[in-house]
């Protein structure tokens, strides 16, 4: 205990500049938690309890609200799967996701919705137990990743189905969280693999594919993804075929493009960062063996320069799901926008902008930080095996 | 010496004529005229910078070369893509640094080709990885990755993944040069033994010993140009140029 006084007052007030440095310190931490107290003492969070359907799902009409329920319960059993199935969690990341889980719910299940959100619960739970049971046989443990991996690729399908299937609500009804989600989707799952095509072909000896995609990446990411969005609201159907109504589609469907391609812009540079890394002496091995131009890059200089930017890739992901809040300027409403707008909607809640923004940040953050989890456990298990 | 008499020497599976090679203003190969038997033991010498190493790269056209031609197994190195596939399935090539796949396991590593290229199945595929690994001696390595073997080890699996492809030639790019020396016994042993069943090698290499031992033949590399060739005899007792007779003096 002497020791532990002796080095503490060693280390804060060793020295005139240490003692300058504490204080500072002390005094900003203590503005600091006066404000966040002050704020807490002082909140109210009806703004977030009335508008919690409007936060999630948007103007989503209430006739079709059981719509997403589904596509929630086959996101849980897939995400917990693949929690257990690749993620080998140890207890303090259960826990973590275990509180996570917890929040989410405290702050948006009502009173009409507590079944549904337990049923969910119970899903997640489900599924876990029954992979970790799979999981101890190695032969049906490879089985169900195969499953599971099938059932990833098939995850957008099954959400179209679900939403638009037997005369759904119109796409741009979708709102809310879900738009945010439904668009980063769409923005990853089309933009990776037409980034990688892009890279390759900036990659490619052949002048005519490397000027071609040098002038798509370098475009796209020469301006902003505002300028892209509005260029989608304005000027877009115009470049569209005029036929089965394609130049009329829906804004939804424009922003999904925009981001999309927007994404494919960015991983291709992040990409071909990766292809640079290869060293030559693995193409060459490739082609002693005589493998072909396809399976060279599928098989050797892809896996390796993908694995090699795994964290810029990710990186770009996260930045990606947060872009996806600029759709408000297509006259959508995801996350961000209700959370801006429920505040102004009732002079009750004139002033409440805070909490409203704190529960949009709260949500954007928890994908956030699950992402780059994933990226931690991606690099950490693909350690083996690196040069 | 009593080997070689013994051993066949066939016909013609590579002939170059007038190879020229240059990179930028560099001109590498100044017209390299030379012929390859089926079953010989070719061993390239020459002081660095002498573009033996840019030579047995023309052969299987990892450097397309400028001018010449180049006729592996009656088949002439081409832009003809046919032509290529051919050569290159039939000329399996070992690198100085190894060049294995660092994300594929050991087997994995031999499996490829012959899967890819060759149309195996899986198992069959592996069966062969497995007669391969233990030919060069390391099948309790199979399931590792290559960054977990000694250098020797991965020299010698790079060698079974181009025997896997059943090649008729092989070429060495001085397999040892990267290695620890006591290393370079174990894979040495691997090239005598291979060299011994027959096949058709091409080796540049610096190692005295096993090139006396197991070469019919030498080529002297100097400045892009074959500045002598002949057997081991004549090249450790009687060597002609004086060129030959420096480089000799300095590596003996």
């Amino acid at each position: 205990m002497q020791n532990f006084y002796k080095w503490g007052f060693e280390t804060f007030f060793g020295s005139v500049f240490n003692t300058i440095i504490t204080l500072l310190s002390l005094i900003i931490l203590f503005f600091f938690i006066n404000s966040i107290l002050g704020f807490i003492s002082t909140s109210e969070w009806k703004v977030v309890e009335v508008n919690r359907r409007l936060l999630l799902i948007g103007r989503m009409p209430p006739e079709h609200e059981y719509r997403v329920w589904p596509i929630l319960w086959v996101a849980s059993y897939l995400i917990m799967a693949s929690i257990k199935t690749w993620g080998s969690p140890s207890y303090k990341d259960l826990l973590f996701i275990a509180l996570g889980i917890t929040i989410v719910c405290v702050i948006f299940t009502t009173s009409s919705t507590y079944l549904w959100v337990l049923t969910s619960l119970l899903i997640c739970i489900f599924s876990y137990v029954i992979t970790s049971f799979i999981g101890k046989s190695t032969t049906a443990n490879n089985k169900n990743k195969k499953i599971l991996i099938l059932l990833w690729i098939l995850l957008l399908p099954i959400i179209f189905t679900i939403l638009l299937i037997g005369d759904g609500p119109k796409p741009t009804l979708w709102g809310g969280f879900l738009l945010n989600i439904i668009l980063a989707c769409i923005a990853i799952g089309f933009g990776f693999p037409l980034g990688i095509l892009f890279a390759i072909g900036r990659a490619s000896t052949l002048p005519a594919i490397k000027i071609v995609c040098t002038i798509y990446i370098e475009t796209i990411r020469g301006a902003p993804l505002v300028a892209w969005l509005l260029l989608a609201w304005f000027v877009l159907p115009k470049f569209l075929p005029q036929f089965w109504g394609i130049n009329e589609v829906s804004v939804v469907v424009r922003a999904m493009i925009i981001l999309s391609a927007f994404t494919s812009a960015y991983t291709a540079e992040v990409i071909r960062g990766g292809l640079q890394s290869i060293p030559k002496g693995q193409i060459e091995a490739a082609d002693s063996l005589n493998l072909g131009y396809a399976n060279k890059m599928i098989l050797i200089v892809l896996p390796q320069a993908i694995r090699v930017v795994i964290p810029a890739l990710i990186s770009t992901f996260i930045g990606v799901f947060k872009d996806t809040s600029l759709v408000f300027i297509l006259a959508l409403t995801d996350l961000l926008q209700v959370g801006r707008i429920i505040p102004e909607q009732d002079p009750e809640f004139f002033g409440r902008q805070l909490e409203a923004l704190c529960v949009v940040a709260f949500l954007f953050w928890i994908i956030s930080i699950s992402l780059s989890n994933l990226s931690k456990k991606v690099e950490k298990s693909l350690g083996i095996g690196i040069r | 010496m009593q080997k070689k008499e013994k051993k066949q020497i066939g016909k013609e599976i590579i002939t170059t004529s007038e190879v020229t090679k240059s990179f930028g203003r560099f001109q590498a190969l100044k017209g390299i005229t030379a012929k390859v038997y089926e079953q010989e033991v070719v061993v390239v010498l020459g002081p660095s910078g002498s573009g033996k190493s840019t030579f047995i790269r023309t052969l299987n056209r990892l450097e397309p070369h400028d001018s010449g031609t180049i006729i592996v197994d009656g088949v002439e190195l081409n832009d003809d893509v046919k032509n290529l596939q051919y050569v290159r399935s039939n000329v399996g090539m070992v690198f100085q640094q190894f060049n294995l796949f660092p994300h594929l396991s050991v087997l994995r590593n031999i499996t490829v080709g012959p899967q890819k290229v060759r149309g195996l199945k899986r198992g069959d595929a592996e069966d062969i990885a497995m007669e391969l690994l233990n030919r060069v001696g390391i099948p309790e390595q199979a399931s590792k990755f290559p960054s977990q073997l000694s250098g020797g080890q991965q020299q010698r699996l790079a060698i079974a993944r181009a025997l896997a492809m059943q090649p008729k030639i092989m070429l060495f790019d001085e397999p040892t040069s990267a290695l620890d020396p006591e290393m370079i016994k174990e894979v040495l042993e691997v090239m005598t033994e291979l060299a011994e069943s027959g096949m058709t090698m091409i080796c540049v290499t610096h190692e005295m010993g096993f090139a006396k031992e197991v070469a019919d033949r030498f080529l002297f590399f100097d400045e892009g140009l074959i500045v002598e060739e002949g057997t081991p005899e004549h090249f450790f007792t009687n060597p002609q140029e004086e060129r030959t007779k420096l480089f000799l003096s300095q590596i003996l």
